[in-house]
């Protein structure tokens, strides 16, 4: 008997259990691979070659994490990402952290918008710094009125009311505009604006010039003031090394994690939740349970019917998940050589992103509408080898290529079959050759993942690397379900703790956090009861 | 010649300017309504666009128009009087029947039931009961004043009040609705709802008028909800205004020379006059100057604030915000004069009295708005037309009918080219192709052809970026930032006496008359208030 037992071995999942341990709970964490850290895990693809296979770089580890888990202590060490290249047919942009090299190369470009990205910059990072306390704060249920829930949103709103009355105008816009319609107020270089916000799309089904996109603009900005760490950079040994340092912590504060421990259904009793029973017939019983694996696994895959009420499992179907992307990793003997900045130089060294115009980006996005991959896709491109030389034979080099879009569902039809994947792969790699010829001779092995591909491998419904869409409707209060977003479920002693919860996305841990800190709250009131 | 003194001067005389020049002469203010043009009621006007037949040339449905409103005023008694037709929309198919929404909800579900998909009746019936809840809500939030975020006063507390009121009166679960569904897309909100493909498009439709949106862009099921205030449910409302559109604009114009208010026509307003932080009138481009100390502007947020306002009043910082007040306009609009009508869709009885929708699947809806995106005009269309001598013989001669269509995209802003006479007549070959793939036979029965662009709204009727909304109605101008956050209770730039009581504030475009009452209502009460405090001044003086 334990007192909680986490299905899912993904960065969230070692998280909650982290923080459980560390409050002196009997732990136990389930994950069906033989390997841990889910989307954020680190395995030897290709003799020699280790790749973060699915996500790629961290983005948002929120400190107090590092901090409370004592993360560096347990291995982890991020590595610097310096600086975005966009290759062009004959031209680059290129934009590093020194902000006067930055500034320099823009004037190239247009010199009002070097003079607005200064502008712009200061703007983002207050807003960010305003901002913030959101990505720590369980969200409150606005079908009532609990105080304790609300304290946090109003402690945020009277922060907005002493912003200055334009930063409160940019505000409202970060949380309604597109990025691209966003980014038009500042600047008028087309690369620019393209590759800025086109991490407004990254995991969704949506364009640049969708509303509701130019929010995670502010994510670039925010892990600068945190201080602890860099904000966009590559752990030494992939994404994997996060979740290696985040279970070494749990097992520290005594926390059990079992590899190869596929859950087959909850053990439930009544309406309530008493464990997982493993796909080997063992029972886990437990107190509390806790799924960081998405609404459509949690309530539909691993719960038997009829324990849920009809309209919550509807609510539970309405949850989009449309997975719109795909990860082409390539073993390489060599490092590519861009025709727009031949050469070895530093700008291989940060994010290559092939994002050169706003017309692209919808190009792009219309065929994902259509019902196809993007026959030019955006790819966010990075060569951890450059900075971490351990994930390859010496010489040798890793490329992660981060491909959107490849949509879950192709039209009519057609399958993500291996011929698919074939085409797929060799688009990205033609979408690359256009800027870097020599790419194709120096492909050793090429590992393409399909939203299909996925799903079946990491548990991702639809393939969605977020565990559902990040669009307006399915934040905050509404993630995943209207009325449930406080990490409870229907059923007692069952709680939610992965990506599909607030505040989701990317490896910031926050939801397990979040979730864990509930389950504690409400142990201690039951003790008290 | 003596200089001509009001209590308010309204600046153009389109329905929200003469809704709130009626309103403040009804209270007793002397107002004068200057109009640009040589007739009131902006995109109410209808043209003569072949002898003996005058047809709408941009709004032709009064759907939206609040009853308060027309109530208020008495437009009945100034020969104001509506046609709601049976049926509201109707969606024909090239090969099939189509889909009709009528009035009744359940004459619907009826032919639904009887359609490809059946499923669809008891789901239809469902969203309807809905939308038509949320629609009342959305109704309250219309007429209310949105509240200052900044320093949020006793008068927001009550208009927080009557909204939290509705929204106790929605209920827990509703409210969680409602607030998940505002920041969807059309496309999720009715692919939610209902499966049929044209079932989707006729109501998908809905979402993306007037909107440089498809129906996959976030916001537009808030244009949806936003149309639903009017009381119509899902399929919204249909209504025409007997003798067309202008009659709504005459009316309005007898209700406020009735009401004592001075309508002026040919008096293009060159700029607001201001000094010491209020307003002191206005000066025509003749150079005639008017005083006044409210001046109620509803020409579109840009025009005011960059071209009549002096731009030193305004600021930097403002004037920079107003000039990124997104403006795209992409609707242009085709009349067509016809010598007969012929079936559409295979229809030729009273589905063709309301809107006919052509907006087959939510995914030629979006391909309509791809193409846009590129700057170019829709190759495959989405029209909504109106037959109104199908009500309204008067409107034509002895079986000529006028057809008249709203034609999505075509964007102000093309790419490579200008607004020219080709261009127009791409405009007007690509909805004729698209109507006789529905209607064979029309292109033979076409006597003259009238297409209105974007360009056309965009100098005509001075409408910035030729959007009829005066601002693109999407998440980011909507409601407390409507035109812009700290200007959206109808009081603008900070200016003592300035209003703005257009389709740019809030609730925004399409001929309701919601923005033009509730600014004269915010107009009235600091007038009332700044009575009260000088009567007290006087009260003081009188006593010392």
């Amino acid at each position: 008997m334990y007192d909680a037992v986490i299905i899912g071995g993904g960065h969230n999942g070692l998280v909650a259990a982290a923080y459980l341990a560390r409050a002196g709970l009997k732990v136990v964490v389930l994950e069906r691979r033989h390997v841990l850290g889910g989307a954020a895990v680190t395995e030897e693809v290709f003799p020699g070659f280790r790749f973060s296979v699915a996500s790629y770089v961290v983005s948002l580890l929120r400190p107090e994490i590092v901090r409370e888990l004592e993360l560096p202590k347990h291995g982890l060490e991020i590595l610097p990402l310096d600086g975005t290249f966009t290759p062009l047919e004959d031209d680059y942009l290129w934009r590093v952290n020194d902000h006067g090299h930055t500034l320099r190369e823009l004037r190239r470009w247009s010199p009002s918008d070097a003079e607005a990205y200064d502008e712009y910059g200061r703007l983002m990072l207050e807003m960010a710094q305003f901002v913030k306390p959101i990505l720590s704060m369980a969200p409150p249920d606005p079908g009532r009125f609990n105080p304790r829930e609300w304290l946090p949103v109003a402690r945020l709103a009277r922060a907005f009311n002493d912003l200055p009355r334009e930063q409160r105008a940019v505000f409202i816009q970060l949380m309604t505009m597109s990025a691209a319609d966003f980014l038009d107020q500042w600047f008028e270089t087309d690369p620019l604006k393209a590759t800025m916000s086109a991490s407004g799309i990254i995991g969704t089904f949506q364009g640049i010039r969708s509303p509701g996109t130019a929010y995670v603009l502010l994510h670039h900005y925010m892990g600068e003031i945190d201080g602890v760490l860099r904000a966009w950079g590559i752990p030494r040994g992939g994404t994997g090394a996060v979740s290696e340092a985040i279970a070494s912590a749990a097992r520290s504060f005594g926390a059990e994690i079992r590899t190869e421990a596929a859950v087959d259904h909850f053990l439930t009793r009544g309406d309530e939740v008493a464990g997982a029973v493993t796909s080997s017939g063992e029972e886990v019983s437990a107190r509390v349970t806790l799924s960081s694996l998405d609404p459509q696994q949690t309530f539909v895959r691993l719960l038997p019917s009829g324990l849920l009420e009809a309209s919550f499992l509807d609510e539970v179907g309405r949850y989009r998940y449309r997975g719109s992307s795909g990860k082409v990793n390539l073993a390489l003997d060599g490092l590519p050589e861009f025709t727009c900045l031949p050469g070895e130089g530093d700008h291989l060294r940060g994010a290559i992103s092939f994002s050169p115009s706003i017309d692209y980006m919808e190009q792009a996005y219309d065929d994902a509408k259509a019902g196809r991959f993007s026959r030019r896709p955006y790819i966010d491109m990075v060569i951890p080898t450059l900075v971490d030389p351990s994930m390859a034979p010496p010489g040798n080099h890793v490329m992660s290529c981060f491909v959107q879009y490849a949509p879950y569902r192709l039209a009519d039809g057609d399958q993500w079959d291996d011929a698919r994947r074939k085409a797929f792969g060799e688009t990205v790699v033609d979408t690359i050759a256009e800027r870097a010829p020599n790419i194709r001779d120096l492909i050793l092995h090429a590992q393409v993942l399909t939203p299909k591909d996925i799903e079946e491998r990491f548990g991702l419904s639809e393939g969605n690397i977020f565990q559902g869409e990040l669009s307006l409707e399915q934040l905050f209060f509404n993630r995943p379900v209207p009325g449930w977003a406080r990490y409870r479920t229907p059923l007692r002693n069952l709680w939610m703790c992965g990506s599909a919860t607030h505040p989701g996305g990317g490896i910031m841990g926050a939801s397990g956090r979040l979730a864990a800190l509930q389950v504690l709250r409400s142990l201690r009131a039951k003790k008290a009861a | 010649m003596a200089r001509e003194r009001y209590d308010a001067v309204v600046v153009g005389g389109g329905h929200n300017g003469l809704v709130t020049a009626a309103y403040l002469a009804k209270a007793g203010l002397q107002t004068l309504v200057l109009e640009r043009r040589a007739r009131a009621g902006g995109l109410l006007a209808a043209e003569e666009i072949v002898p003996g037949v005058r047809a709408p040339v941009a709004a032709d449905g009064v759907g939206g128009l609040r009853d308060d409103v027309t109530r208020d005023l008495v437009l009945s008694a100034h020969g104001f009087r509506a046609i709601e037709p049976e049926v509201v929309a109707f969606a024909p198919s090239t090969n099939g029947r189509g889909v009709t929404l009528w009035r009744d909800p359940v004459r619907t579900a009826t032919e639904l039931r009887a359609g490809t998909q059946p499923s669809d009746a008891e789901a239809f019936v469902a969203f309807d009961r809905r939308i038509r809840s949320l629609g009342e809500f959305l109704a309250r939030v219309h007429t209310t004043e949105p509240p200052d975020l900044a320093s949020p006063s006793l008068a927001d507390a009550t208009g927080g009040l009557t909204l939290l009121n509705g929204l106790r009166q929605l209920g827990r679960q509703q409210v969680r609705e409602v607030l998940r569904l505002l920041p969807m897309s059309v496309a999720d909100l009715v692919g939610e709802a209902v499966e049929g493909e044209a079932l989707r498009g006729v109501l998908g439709a809905r979402g993306v008028r007037y909107a440089a949106m498809g129906p996959r862009s976030a916001g537009t099921a808030l244009n949806f909800l936003w149309d639903s205030a009017s009381g119509g449910g899902a399929a919204g409302r249909t209504v025409f205004v007997h003798g067309g559109p202008g009659a709504l604009a005459e009316a309005l114009v007898a209700a406020a020379r009735a009401y004592g208010a001075t309508v002026r026509c040919d008096a293009d307003v060159a700029a607001i006059r201001t000094g010491r932080g209020a307003v002191e009138g206005v000066a025509l481009a003749g150079g005639e100057e008017i005083d006044a100390q409210i001046v109620a502007s509803s020409a579109d947020p840009k025009q005011t604030l960059l071209r009549l306002v002096d731009p030193a009043v305004v600021g930097p910082t403002l004037g920079w915000r107003a000039e990124h007040i997104r403006t795209p306009g992409v609707v242009a609009k085709v009349t067509l004069v016809l010598e007969s009508l012929p079936a559409i869709g295979g229809a030729a009885d009273e589905r063709l009295r309301g809107r006919i929708v052509l907006a087959p699947t939510l995914d030629s809806l979006e391909r309509a708005f791809d193409d846009s995106k590129y700057g170019r005009i829709s190759e495959h269309p989405y029209l909504e037309a109106t037959i109104p001598t199908l009500w309204d013989p008067s409107l034509a001669a002895d079986g000529t009918h006028v057809l008249t269509a709203l034609f999505q995209y075509a964007p102000r802003r093309l790419r490579d080219a200008e607004w020219d006479e080709a261009v127009r007549d791409e405009v007007g070959d690509a909805a004729v192709q698209t109507l006789e793939a529905y209607a064979p036979g029309l292109v033979q029965r076409i006597i003259a052809r009238h297409v209105v662009t974007p360009a056309d709204l965009e100098r005509e009727y001075g409408l910035s970026g030729g959007h009829p909304m005066h601002g693109e109605h999407a998440l980011d101008q909507v409601f407390a930032w409507r035109p812009l956050l700290g200007h959206a209770r109808y009081r603008l730039a900070g200016i003592r006496g300035l209003y703005l009581c257009g389709a740019g504030a809030h609730p925004g475009g399409g001929v309701t008359g919601g923005p033009g009452r509730n600014a004269a209502r915010a107009i009235l009460a600091d007038a009332r208030r700044a009575q009260r405090r000088s009567a007290r001044r006087r009260g003081r003086g009188g006593s010392s």
